[in-house]
């Protein structure tokens, strides 16, 4: 029987895995912790593995066995980046939710995550647009059909003519601004203008804007609508 | 690229003896390098590039060319800073004036895409390049970044009540979108888009029907031409 720490997160107590295959595990997420980790210092252009092999305090040969090089290290980081915000996401709503208030909460969970994460916000956000351009596709591929979904399920959705692609590079664009501006702790501080966004092609600009407003007044407090 | 190649020749001053003034020789020569590095960078990728390329395609040697710049990424990123300057100026010049806030707007936009277009080799630079350099990339980006936001804020009366970053937003949008144009080659295209663009950047401040019916005006404008 496995003992079970107080330091596990949920989802690894709730993975059936052997002792040895966590070990496994652990080392890999040092190796892309410390990716993590290097690509917010230095960025990925910067980054060598020797920096990853020293940060994870593993040896170059055991980096190897893990993964076939820097990029491949990178794209696990980032497969784990996304992993912790769809979690983040998921997790702050229900199905009973209006569409509204679980897009605002899913926004205000992102962001808190980010704000506490800084390197994750930088990886995702910055680094990964300038290693893979097409990563761009890939986060809307996930973000929007979530978006519709949400809607469409509630049978509420209301076509603005504004192209939600658009309003995702709006979105990008804004948090990397203020990340590089070394404000990462302050990132839940755009709540407003991205609930706005996120809201504008689904629900129109005047439900979106009222949204918005309700954001603000919210998270003036801290806090998101929990 | 064969056009420009044959623009760049033609600025190459005789080898040799010519007699010109040194400063003179130098200040072609910075022109050539910048524009070379552009050139070569846009083909090949920055860190493909080799301050060899650059040399070759400016017909410059080696030795001036540590003259000048520190190393490849000074170059480029003079390079990038001065297209930067013309971009915003053009802009700027375009969206400035007496005229309704709506059509200042997509005077404004319509240079800042025709500007991308008429040089996809800048436009690469300006918006892809840059972030091969590394750490320095990302004060800059900021900085041009804020510098549009800033184009675009001293001509507004106030913000918007409950959408402080609105101008960020219209900013990111456009950025976000001529990024992944110049990534998938269609540089040349992107004026096409300015009735779609147009409406996205004024429905946060007009609402939807204004921003609509600028968005017709913007289309009736282009059918015309």
């Amino acid at each position: 029987m496995q003992k079970q720490r107080g330091t596990e997160t949920l989802r690894s107590v709730l993975e059936t895995t052997v002792p040895h295959d966590v070990g496994i595990r652990s080392q890999r997420q040092r190796i892309v912790d410390a990716m993590v980790e290097s690509c917010a210092e230095k960025t990925y252009a910067a980054t060598t593995i020797a920096d990853i092999v020293s940060r994870a305090s593993i040896s170059r040969t055991t980096f190897y066995k893990r993964f076939e090089g820097k990029r491949d290290c990178f794209d696990a980081a980032l497969d784990w980046c996304i992993e912790e915000l769809r979690a983040a996401a998921a997790g702050s709503h229900t199905p009973a939710d209006p569409p509204s208030l679980a897009v605002r909460n899913a926004v205000a969970a992102m962001l808190e995550l980010m704000a506490a994460k800084p390197g994750l916000a930088q990886l995702v956000i910055g680094e990964a647009v300038a290693v893979e351009p097409a990563v761009v596709k890939r986060y809307r591929d996930i973000l929007i059909p979530a978006l519709e979904r949400l809607w469409d399920e509630a049978g509420a959705r209301r076509d603005s003519g504004a192209d939600p692609k658009l309003s995702f590079g709006r979105a990008q664009v804004l948090v990397y601004n203020q990340i590089l501006a070394g404000d990462t702790a302050e990132l839940p501080r755009l709540l407003p203008d991205l609930v706005y966004i996120a809201l504008l092609p689904f629900a129109g600009h005047e439900e979106a804007l009222e949204q918005a407003r309700l954001a603000g007044s919210h998270s003036s407090t801290g806090l998101g609508d929990r | 690229m064969t056009d420009s190649d044959g623009d760049l020749r033609r600025w190459r001053l005789p080898r040799g003896r010519h007699g010109l003034p040194r400063e003179l020789v130098v200040r072609s020569q910075r022109e050539r390098l910048l524009a070379a590095v552009v050139q070569v960078t846009a083909a090949r990728g920055y860190e493909s590039t080799s301050v060899a390329d650059i040399l070759e395609e400016a017909g410059v040697g080696r030795e001036s060319f540590y003259e000048l710049f520190d190393d490849k990424q000074d170059c480029l990123l003079v390079a990038r800073g001065l297209l930067v300057d013309d971009l915003e100026a053009t802009v700027r010049a375009a969206y400035g004036g007496g005229e309704a806030w709506a059509d200042r707007v997509r005077k404004g936009l319509t240079a800042m895409l025709t500007w991308f277009a008429a040089d996809p080799a800048a436009a690469r630079v300006v918006v892809i390049e840059l972030a091969a350099v590394g750490a320095p990339a990302r004060e800059i980006f900021q900085t041009d970044f804020n510098r549009f936001v800033k184009l675009m804020d001293d001509e507004l009366d106030e913000a918007i009540p409950g959408l402080p970053q609105a101008t960020g937003l219209g900013v990111g949008g456009l950025l976000a979108r001529v990024y992944e144009e110049v990534v998938r080659d269609r540089t040349a295209q992107l004026p096409e888009l300015l009735p779609e663009l147009l409406y996205e950047l004024l429905v946060p401040f007009l609402g939807e029907d204004a921003a609509a019916a600028e968005r017709s005006r913007a289309e009736a404008i282009a059918d015309a031409r």
